[in-house]
């Protein structure tokens, strides 16, 4: 047996595939590949198989991580390959390697957007505001229930350009095992906060990281 | 572009992953490089319209054809179409997402009386006329219909251009064929619909006029523009040859028959009174075993799914089901492949075939008795004893099964209420079965669930002559069976009769129904199949508003020799034999099934050949 991790895309119209959905789309395309995926032993045994992390209905990802088992020891380009060739329109493997850290060691995602408006020069300077101030309370669904959470100290900045009609902005937040931001905890902040109107098209997961800003791999 | 406005709205809504295409198997061909595009319309959403094996058949052959492209498109849940009407987002095909208006077919699929009204919602979202002779002279836009309702579809005949009666296999590709050819030379629309009313199994509502009595009944029906007196239904004479997709196309979202599906046979030996589908789809007809497991494996391989259906009327009347079974368990248990085989029958249901589905099910049994008396299951010739019955259970028991799910129906013919105690009685001696099994499972009781659905009279069925009960007399079987359930041990659910009031309406109306459809969808009434959008309200003002009396429809013993508003239409079975078994039916005898004797129901004689 062999454990494999690898890397996909999810863009285009399969960003309206559900985690839940992604799922049973993921077992199809393993059954079309005919790899052989190891299963799980007893009572009611199953493909093994295991997103690292979750990806929100709507988002774009270069980067989901996607672990599982062969009984065979197979080339992972060859692995690679026949994946692709069944894929659905819009995800692709780009990568196919050994599974070097363990999920836990997850701790923070990247994510990239463009935020569109009318008056970019306001809504730039009200991002900095935002940035600016000592803490940004937002309400936070968990398990447990609603949860107000001071996102001001996991908020990463890695990039926040104007360009025409538009502020880029690139930014990291926890992820993993233990926390999960999600970056429109973020957007929303700025909606309470801004007066100015603004639209977020697409959200894009650009990176997934462990400590001392090590990619995940 | 369409496909961006649609993104910009679509987070905004239930499962996206519906609205816009792309799934593995779907069939997206250059727009450029097409002679006739089809739009094939399922009248509900895509969860349950995606589960249809026609429209997967279908889809399948048309694109077959290098120059027709055919694509899917459904009804667009509640929070969508608001979307839809808010953006002004016509209703698309999932494949190309371009517009449906812009098609050269709009055909639907009618499967269920209570899907009417979604058709012209969805017709109006598409922005095409809902009123066939509101559409242009042009030829374009040609909105059509097949499927089991429409062997009357005199209820929907305003609002369709044609009707195919039967098997659509050939015909549909026939259609397209003749539309080609008269779009090449500039024929319009009436042009197309008198040479597409001279196929076999077309319909072409508009050439008959019909002139009703004082009475109400149906006095004649003028027929005009050279269309023929008696139309046909198509049926595919090999079905072992017959095309069959070797690719479904795979939803993201989870749908209700989320599986692959291998049609084993069609139409079904047994003529039980009350349904409709074993009189319209005769001849019965097989596929061989080979056939079918290479269907299986193909459809397998091509699509990942890890669970099988056989879809038939009656899967155990295969002749060759057990070597079948045998054959097609050897390759699903090495792919460990879940094999379900719904439409099993009581009566043939031996040991070695529950060896077999143990194997990969442990699920429910489910059993259609129907009728709670022998003498009530004989008048609907439901050819299943009580001895019957009881062993298998017993078999069931003996396997260790601890529930039975009995299916029945209330209000049948001559039914009296010794025949709804009969229903509890049968349950309570299923119980006292169960405790009379000493190797029954250990330690876990037994529980029947008892389903009771009205009993719907529908057309080209022995009971096409027959009244449906009234509400009140429905109301008062319920509740004696609930009465006379003592124990919980038996669980009993039972159908809005509203519900089925409604259907019986529509599947026994004539042409004066349209404006009531018209006028209820116009109310706001569409999903009537769902308890939640269920209206009756609305369409009893619909009703009185069209001047239209239901009882006429629903309460009405129809004539031998009235002309029914679906005899014009030829579906191989004669109306002699009907009319016998009807007959029969209330003298309280049975009929064999056709493989023990032909009963000369007429459709050896039209077909040319003898059915075995």
């Amino acid at each position: 047996m062999i454990r494999v991790r690898a890397t996909f895309e999810k863009c285009g119209r399969a960003r309206y595939i559900s985690h839940l959905d992604l799922n049973r789309c993921m077992l199809r395309i393993f059954r079309r590949s005919r790899l052989p995926i190891w299963y799980t032993e007893g009572f009611n045994p199953h493909p093994y198989y295991s997103f690292a992390l979750a990806l929100s209905l709507g988002f774009e990802s270069c980067c989901e991580i996607l672990d599982f088992n062969l009984n065979e020891d197979i080339p992972f380009d060859e692995i690679k390959d026949r994946l692709n060739a069944v894929m659905p329109e819009g995800m692709r493997i780009i990568s196919v390697a050994e599974q070097k850290q363990k999920i836990t060691a997850i701790t923070e995602a990247e994510y990239s957007f463009s935020l569109l408006s009318s008056d970019a020069d306001r809504l730039y300077d009200d991002i900095n505001a935002l940035l600016a101030l000592p803490e940004i309370l937002m309400e936070k669904k968990t398990k447990k229930g609603i949860k107000t959470v001071d996102i001001k100290p996991s908020i990463k900045i890695m990039s926040c350009e104007k360009s025409g009609d538009s502020v880029n902005m690139s930014i990291r937040l926890p992820a993993g095992t233990q926390t999960n931001f999600n970056p429109t905890l973020f957007t929303d902040a700025l909606k309470n906060m801004s007066g100015v109107d603004f639209e977020v098209p697409i959200i894009r997961r650009t990176g997934i990281f462990c400590e001392n800003n090590e990619i995940f791999s | 572009m369409l496909k961006d406005l649609i993104e910009k709205h679509l987070l905004e809504v239930q499962k996206p992953s519906r609205y816009i295409g792309g799934e593995v198997g779907s069939i997206v061909k250059d727009r450029s490089r097409i002679d006739v595009r089809f739009a094939f319309c399922f009248p509900d959403t895509y969860d349950i319209g995606m589960s249809h094996l026609g429209m997967k058949i279908l889809y399948s052959l048309t694109n077959e054809r290098e120059n027709y492209w055919c694509e899917r498109c459904f009804a667009p849940g509640e929070d969508f179409e608001a979307v839809m009407r808010e953006n002004n987002i016509p209703l698309y095909a999932l494949e190309s997402l371009d517009p449906i208006r812009d098609f050269d077919f709009i055909g639907f699929t009618m499967q269920y009386e209570l899907s009417y009204t979604n058709v012209l919602n969805m017709l109006d979202l598409a922005g095409i006329p809902v009123f066939a002779c509101e559409r242009t002279q042009e030829l374009t836009q040609i909105v059509i219909a097949g499927g089991p309702c429409v062997c009357n579809p005199e209820p929907l005949a305003d609002f369709f251009d044609l009707f195919v009666l039967g098997e659509g296999e050939e015909v549909n590709l026939e259609l397209m064929d003749l539309y080609h050819e008269l779009k090449k030379q500039g024929a319009s629309r009436d042009d197309f619909l008198r040479r597409a009313s001279q196929i076999e199994g077309v319909y072409v509502p508009k050439f008959y006029n019909y002139k009703y009595k004082e009475d109400g009944t149906i006095e004649r029906i003028d027929v005009s523009d050279g269309a023929p007196e008696i139309i046909r239904k198509r049926i595919i004479r090999d079905f072992d040859k017959v095309y069959y997709p070797e690719n479904f196309v795979v939803p993201f979202t989870e749908i209700v028959q989320d599986r692959v599906s291998v049609e084993v046979l069609r139409g079904c030996i047994r003529g039980c009174r009350f349904c409709q589908a074993g009189f319209i789809y005769r001849p019965f007809r097989e596929k061989h075993t080979e056939t079918i497991c290479k269907e299986v494996k193909a459809l397998c391989e091509n699509t990942g799914y890890d669970e099988v259906s056989l879809a038939s009327l009656s899967t155990s009347d295969h002749s060759e089901i057990d070597p079948m079974l045998t054959q097609l368990l050897d390759y699903t248990v090495s792919e460990r492949i879940n094999l379900s085989l719904p439409s099993l029958r009581v009566d043939n249901f031996s040991e070695s075939l529950l060896e077999k589905i143990k194997k990969v099910r442990k699920s429910g049994l489910t059993f259609a008795a129907e009728g709670g008396t022998q003498r009530l299951r004989d008048v609907i010739n439901k050819n299943v004893s009580e001895e019957e019955i009881m062993n298998t259970c017993r078999i069931a028991f003996e396997g260790g099964y601890s529930s039975v799910k009995l299916y029945f129906m209330m209000g049948l013919p001559t039914e009296t209420d010794e025949d709804i105690v009969g229903i509890a009685e049968l349950a309570n001696r299923i119980i006292d079965l169960y405790y009379s099994i000493e190797n029954r499972p250990k330690g876990r009781g037994v529980q029947i669930s008892i389903s009771c659905a009205t009993f719907v009279p529908k057309p080209f069925t022995p009971f096409q002559f027959e009244p449906q009960d009234t509400r009140e007399m429905i109301e008062h079987k319920q509740k004696l069976l609930l009465d006379s359930v003592k124990t919980k041990k038996i669980k009993v659910s039972y159908h809005n009769p509203d519900v089925s009031l409604l259907e019986v309406i529509l599947a026994k109306g004539d042409r004066r129904l349209c404006k009531v459809i018209y006028t209820a969808w116009k109310k706001g009434c569409k999903f009537d199949s769902w308890d939640e959008y269920f209206h009756f309200d609305r369409w009893l003002k619909a009703f009185e508003e069209c001047g239209i009396d239901t009882s006429f429809y629903a309460n009405r013993r129809f004539d031998y020799d009235e002309i029914l508003p679906w005899d014009h239409f030829d579906y191989l079975v004669t109306k002699e034999f009907l009319i016998r078994e009807n007959k029969t039916a209330h003298q309280s005898k049975t009929t064999p099934n056709c493989r023990l004797r032909c009963s000369g129901c007429g459709v050896n004689k039209k077909v040319g050949r003898e059915c075995f």
